[in-house]
């Protein structure tokens, strides 16, 4: 399977501020593979860059097979509107709706409609007084209307009601279905999401901790949970990436995959033992102290 | 077989497994392609191909080449029966091992059962 | 190529920006004129007399009244739909090419707005009223072959200047302008430095075309300028 999407060792500084320190990740083509890591993470900074609108200090970006920076036909097959999109002064649902198929070769008029009319977007309010969501539901309209073959999708859930999300996931999987797509799609809503995913990469401080297919992401971090002595002891011979106690009960996340040793000592023990969800890797790697990395790094 | 909460294909597997034993989807019949599953649970679609094809690698399912995918003969049966084994696992089990942290002895438990079953009837 | 027209028409997609505000501002600039002759003429002053056409003439109220509004334009073009051009997928090569020639056309539809008021002007005697709107010095005194150059040069100034600043604010945020706006104050203040000695002789030998010049260099400056400006900008 060729990648849509290749990003190696790509680092980008602003000043002092290291955004993404080695990025390094691939997306196959036609996958829907799910962006995740805490706030500055770097998400919006790997999106802006695999859609040409930032450049990595150094390392390299592939889309399609091309670097997208400057490169007309390329960004023509890519959508990103980022999550605190600007647009022009005076600016109405209908301008963006007339302009966007001039920029966008595989426009589709009629999902942009059917999602406008979904979301209930108003068409005579200026763009710039709309609330959150009624910005994220021109974002989405953007996103997929564009039938781009390489759909970044950049917080598509900031504000939308339970209605509104809903509509988007299944715009997103019918139409997907009929016209597969590559599609990024970074998010906070783990749980709500997952289920979109075949893929999922997590960052944190600018660089990639997970890069997995969903299915193996269930491996590689499990909890453990009773009393502190029993965790201590559980937890003694695996990274710790999370750990929170509560007067003498403890529950920590470690690296690795649950093995039968390790169930069976947490039976013998009396100690809870269950694979890390998507939204517990997450967290955990968010909430992981510096010291850990480094411990990570060298075991 | 599968388990409540193993990946998501694992699920939907077990789903659509448990409506062919419930008869939604009779044998010889049609069951929705594997894209419907995935707009209709809101899932990748690659995902739902995969819990699909568990069942197809089973038997419990077949594809009609440009038709789509059918119910197999005998796969209510072929499905009770792996899920007899599954029962073992998922309730005798646990239901021992409670019965134990309870001081419940044999005897206690099959008279507990029974009396359950009358209170059904 | 395509990409460019795509830019044009970007730019051109707010249509009642383009086409429509230069002719309110035109319209009310009007207005006023004819009430501050209005004025005159009840304070003495009669419409037809050598004082009365010298006094309407040096009104330069079109210039203001249209500068302002254009070069807050050019501004706009390029302050907020930098980002959004380049979100539906522009290179900043084609924005560049598609805002200057944008720039263009409506420099060449203004020019045409005010030839054609100018012409009708001259044809109906001032309007029947001796009311000097458009005839003026500042639009080349009813030459048509004055306006044409100095509207067109003029409004194309005023947008690449406003798509200066604002290339420099896309690129530099807040220190973009300022250090434009510097820079400018410097070598006006230089030129002036090795020019003052001269000035009488200059200002005694001073040509209309060297206007037309210095707009040109102008014109040039900023477009290359934003060039440079927005070919290494990012969006964040």
């Amino acid at each position: 399977m060729t990648n849509a999407i290749d990003i190696r060792s790509a680092t980008r500084t602003f000043g002092r501020t290291t955004a993404l320190d080695g990025v390094s990740f691939a997306v196959p083509e036609g996958s829907i593979c799910g962006l995740l890591g805490r706030n500055g993470a770097g998400k919006t900074t790997i999106m802006s860059i695999i859609a040409g609108q930032d450049r990595p200090t150094s390392g390299r970006v592939e889309v399609l097979g091309h670097g997208p920076f400057e490169n007309e036909s390329v960004l023509s097959r890519i959508s990103f509107v980022r999550d605190n999109q600007r647009y022009p002064d005076n600016y109405r649902l209908g301008h963006v709706l007339r302009i966007a198929p001039e920029f966008a070769p595989n426009w589709n008029a009629d999902v942009a409609a059917e999602l406008a009319e979904g979301f209930r977007i108003p068409t005579k309010t200026d763009i710039k007084k709309f609330s959150r969501g009624q910005l994220s539901s021109v974002a989405i309209i953007l996103g997929l209307a564009s039938r781009a073959a390489v759909t970044l999708l950049d917080e598509p859930y900031l504000g939308l009601d339970v209605t509104a999300r809903a509509l988007f996931h299944d715009m997103l999987l019918r139409d997907y279905t009929a016209h597969p797509r590559t599609v990024l799609l970074s998010t906070h809503l783990i749980e709500e999401s997952e289920k979109l995913f075949d893929r999922v990469v997590v960052v944190d401080r600018g660089r990639v901790r997970v890069d997995s297919d969903v299915d193996d992401a269930r491996d590689l971090a499990f909890t453990l949970s009773g009393t502190t002595a029993a965790v201590d002891e559980l937890a003694r011979r695996h990274t710790v990436l999370r750990s929170h106690t509560v007067s003498g009960l403890k529950s920590v996340t470690v690296l690795g995959a649950m093995d039968d040793a390790v169930r069976a000592d947490a039976d013998g023990l009396g100690a809870r033992i269950a694979p890390a969800s998507l939204q517990d890797l997450v967290a955990a790697f968010g909430e992981e102290s510096s010291e850990s990395i480094e411990e990570g790094a060298r075991a | 077989m599968f388990a409540d909460k193993g990946p998501a294909f694992q699920q939907l597997a077990a789903k659509i497994a448990d409506e062919i034993v419930a008869g939604t989807y009779p044998e010889g019949t049609a069951v929705p392609s594997a894209t419907d599953f995935a707009v209709f649970h809101q899932m990748n679609p690659a995902t739902a191909s995969k819990g699909v094809n568990l069942l197809v690698e089973l038997g419990a399912l077949y594809k009609k080449r440009g038709i789509g995918m059918f119910v197999a003969d005998g796969a209510r049966d072929l499905l009770r029966s792996q899920r007899r084994e599954e029962f073992r696992k998922q309730y005798i089990e646990p239901l021992l091992r409670e019965a134990r942290v309870l001081e419940i002895d044999d005897t206690e438990l099959h008279h507990m059962i029974d009396e359950h079953e009358e209170d059904e009837t | 190529m395509s990409a460019v027209v795509s830019t044009v028409r970007l730019h051109l997609n707010q249509r009642v920006g383009t086409f429509a505000v230069p002719l309110y501002i035109t319209a009310t600039v009007a207005a006023f004129s004819v009430l501050l002759s209005l004025l005159f003429w009840r304070s003495g002053s009669l419409p037809g007399t050598a004082g009365w056409i010298q006094g309407s003439q040096s009104n330069p109220g079109i210039a203001y009244g249209l500068v302002g509004f254009l070069v807050y334009f050019g501004v706009a073009s390029v302050a907020a739909t930098f980002p959004f051009a380049l979100t539906l997928g522009a290179t900043r090569r084609s924005f560049v090419a598609g805002t200057l020639l944008w720039y263009a056309i409506t420099a060449a539809y203004i020019t045409v707005v005010l030839a054609v008021l100018t012409a009708i002007e001259l044809a109906t005697d001032h309007w029947f009223a001796g009311f000097y709107i458009f005839d003026v010095y500042v639009l080349g005194a009813g030459d048509l072959l004055r306006l044409v150059p100095i509207v067109f040069l003029g409004v194309l100034t005023a947008l690449t200047v406003g798509g200066v600043f604002a290339a420099s604010w896309v690129r530099f945020a807040a220190r973009g302008p300022q250090l434009i706006a510097a820079g400018a104050v410097v070598v006006i203040v230089a030129a002036l430095i090795i020019v003052l000695p001269a000035v009488g002789t200059l200002v005694a030998a001073f040509q209309p075309w060297w206007l037309a010049v210095a707009a040109g260099v102008v014109i040039l400056a900023s477009s290359v300028g934003s060039w440079l400006l927005l070919r290494p900008a990012i969006v964040r």
